[in-house]
């Protein structure tokens, strides 16, 4: 038994340090470059051909003009590389090995070619960039590009279509790990390659225009919004729903905003009122719903979002807001754009009589309510006060106790009380237990109808020793 | 009743109760009690959005819209009331006919004045009330207002876009804000003013049986006795 738990341990320990081993040697698999590519290879062929991984080797021949291939789909297949385009990018700069990536280069002769078509070419060769970019590779892996390509579409976008590998330069900061402007530039034109008339819409609207034109890189560029590789279908409610947050990333930032003269109240105001309400209660709940509410992008557009001022576009234009609420308002005519707060905080100007409600009620709630609590309170201990004093002197007196609150009332009741008296002899007398019979038809019917009923008071619970004593004292009922 | 022994059985003056609500005041604060109960916890998830319960509640489109008809139904029903309140005052005015027990007066301001002496220990006696005190004037009008403000309110964000044919829009925003806010101004003053008052001050459930009995319409309410004992001598 001993000896099988043992031979067991000694089994595990064996199997994780061989697993520890595996996986060290795979995440500390060394950069290939130059003078190190032997040693990663180790392939049989080296020893024949000792210079095969220099990147030299490689372009004895590929820097020749004209080397070119014509593939069985027709489509030339052109094998020259630009040396000094290579060289100036960030691959070449780091010294990448042509191999590290054309793994299926071992040697010369070059093994059989397998690909049909130039698609073929980017689709064999792009799965090589994750033995250096692991992370952005696997968040590809999450993106709408390549749940397309899974489905079969060849024409998804993957590493290469967007960065050419032989003259791709550096896109961040390598301190930092922030986007360099320059890379920040020139995203649009990328992703125009294959989107391009949301790129034309793009360059027209206040961000595309002041990225395009001005070089202003403070605009959001695609990626800011749709994310970089692990990039998400913008068509699903929760993308969409998510929108309001999406914007009020820049929208909602002092500093940013306040270089452009612009409100950073835009998220706020807009979750108080009537559209957003509803559409942030989805997000914190089930943000994946459709909602027929507006978000951002509804209202000032989703690439072309122009200038509130813009004469076509712009929402502080009265017409073009007007034309916006009808979309989903059709009947709306000219004064309904007021309705919506337009994302302002009112004041006396600007929706007043908003602000002049929301003044009125800040006082009369703490003006009227606040006395009226009060008085409840004094009413109350007033009240309280009183037992006290009346179950107080009870046990000394042993008479008959008066609180002050009656002391006038009832002694002038018993004066006047000859009248009613009078009445109680047409009424049935007490022992009869008819409580609810009409018995003075002559009396209005809505008044006065006498009916026996027991004795009652209001102010009496808390004296234990009234019941025994205190004979003409009210009987207590509750 | 468990003090009625046999000497004060003997001793007890004889009780009466008169009648104070007629059935119908009592089946219009009934409904108007249930509709508002539920205006209010219908309405209230829909002004706190901010709490989870609130959200819970609203999480779906379809939830919204069923909280929705849930308070739109109910603000019908306290519509039809509103509309059968103020129609019956109509038709007792032009008969000549409407008490005007419940109009305010400056007695009222008298009494609200000679009570706060009384509660602040300045007198010793309570001031004497007519049929409705001063404290019980105020529920009715404070309420009458506020359903006014809210109807009046509620429709116009229920219907924007046919409210701002004709009114400016910035009415919307501004109706939005005063119909919850008097909701909730409203929903406290009924719990400081009106359950104190006939819970807590003292139990007055002459609203649900109708009448109040000789002993309280003689302490709370002393001129309205007198006034009845009067009539009804006057008659004898």
């Amino acid at each position: 038994m001993r000896l099988r738990n043992l031979l067991f341990a000694a089994g595990l320990i064996a199997c994780l340090v061989s697993f520890g081993f595996a996986l060290s040697s795979a995440s500390a698999r060394p950069l290939p470059v130059n003078g190190e590519v032997e040693a990663a290879l180790s392939l049989p062929q080296s020893g024949s051909q000792p210079q095969a991984a220099d990147n030299g080797f490689c372009l004895s021949c590929h820097a020749n003009e004209g080397l070119k291939v014509e593939l069985d789909s027709g489509e030339i297949l052109r094998l020259t590389l630009d040396a000094d385009a290579f060289q100036a990018s960030v691959h070449g700069a780091n010294e990448v090995a042509c191999i590290s990536c054309h793994t299926d280069i071992t040697g010369i002769p070059h093994p059989e070619r397998t690909v049909n078509t130039l698609r073929d070419v980017t689709l064999k060769y792009y799965t090589s960039c994750k033995e250096c970019h692991a992370e952005q590779f696997n968040l590809t892996l999450d993106s709408v590009h390549q749940r397309s390509l899974a489905a079969g579409n060849n024409n998804a976008a993957v590493c290469a279509d967007c960065h050419n590998p032989h003259t791709q330069a550096r896109m961040t900061d390598p301190a930092s790990g922030e986007l360099l402007d320059e890379a920040r530039l020139h995203v649009p034109e990328t992703c125009a390659r294959c989107h391009s008339a949301i790129y034309n819409a793009y360059q027209q609207s206040v961000h595309g225009s002041a990225l395009t034109q001005e070089g202003n890189t403070d605009v959001p560029t695609c990626i800011d919004c749709h994310g970089v590789h692990n990039i998400q279908d913008p068509t699903t409610a929760t993308f969409r729903n998510s929108t309001p947050y999406l914007c009020a990333t820049c929208h909602t930032d002092e500093t940013l905003m306040k270089k452009y003269g612009l409100s950073t109240q835009v998220l706020n105001t807009y979750v108080a009122d009537f559209h957003g309400t509803t559409v942030e209660i989805f997000n914190k709940e089930f943000p994946d719903q459709p909602t027929n509410k507006p978000v951002c992008t509804d209202c000032h557009g989703v690439h072309d979002i122009a200038k509130i001022d813009d004469p076509t576009k712009g929402l502080a234009v009265r017409e073009n807001l007007l034309n916006r609420c009808q979309t989903c308002h059709p009947d709306a005519n000219a004064n309904f754009p007021d309705a919506w707060l337009s994302h302002y905080i009112p004041t006396p100007e600007k929706y007043p009589i908003v602000y002049y409600v929301n003044l009125f009620y800040k006082f009369m709630i703490p003006g009227v309510l606040i006395p009226m609590a009060i008085l409840a309170a004094m009413d109350f201990t007033r009240k309280m006060i009183n037992l006290s004093r009346k179950s107080k002197r009870v046990p000394a007196h042993e008479a008959p106790p008066i609180s002050e609150a009656e002391a006038a009332a009832p002694e002038e009741i018993q004066a006047e009380s000859v009248e009613p008296a009078a009445i109680s002899e047409e009424a049935p007398p007490v022992s009869e237990a008819m409580p609810e019979t009409p018995a003075t038809p002559q009396t209005l019917a809505e008044e006065s109808a006498a009916a026996p009923v027991e004795q009652t008071d209001g102010e009496e619970p808390t004296a234990p020793t009234d019941e025994s004593k205190n004979d003409n004292e009210e009987a207590p009922h509750d | 009743m468990s003090g009625k022994n046999a000497k004060s059985t003997t001793l007890a003056r004889q009780e009466r109760s008169f009648l104070r609500f007629t059935v119908g005041q009592r089946w219009e604060h009934a409904i108007l009690l249930l509709s508002g109960l539920v205006l209010l916890l219908t309405g209230l998830p829909q002004k706190y959005r901010e709490f989870s319960i609130s959200q819970d509640l609203l999480s779906t489109p379809e939830q919204i819209f069923l909280i929705r008809q849930v308070h739109h139904i109910a603000a019908i029903v306290l519509s039809l009331l509103v509309m059968y309140h103020v129609g019956r005052i109509l038709v007792l005015m032009s008969r000549r006919r409407l008490p005007g027990d419940l109009l305010p007066t400056m007695q009222d301001l008298r009494d609200a004045w000679h009570m706060l002496q009384y509660l602040l220990f300045l007198r010793k006696d309570k001031p004497r009330f007519g049929r409705y005190n001063f404290e019980q004037k105020v529920t009715y009008w404070v309420v009458f207002f506020s359903v006014a403000i809210m109807g009046i309110s509620g429709l116009i964000i229920w219907f924007p876009v046919q409210m701002t044919q004709v009114l400016p829009g910035g009415v919307v925003p501004a109706a939005k804000l005063a119909h919850s806010t008097e909701s909730v101004a409203l929903a406290i003053f009924i719990v400081i003013w009106h359950i104190y008052h006939v819970h807590i001050e003292r139990l007055n459930l002459s609203m649900f049986t109708g009448r109040l009995s000789e002993e309280e319409l003689r302490t709370f309410h002393e001129k309205e006795y007198q006034r009845l004992a009067n009539q009804s001598g006057e008659m004898k």
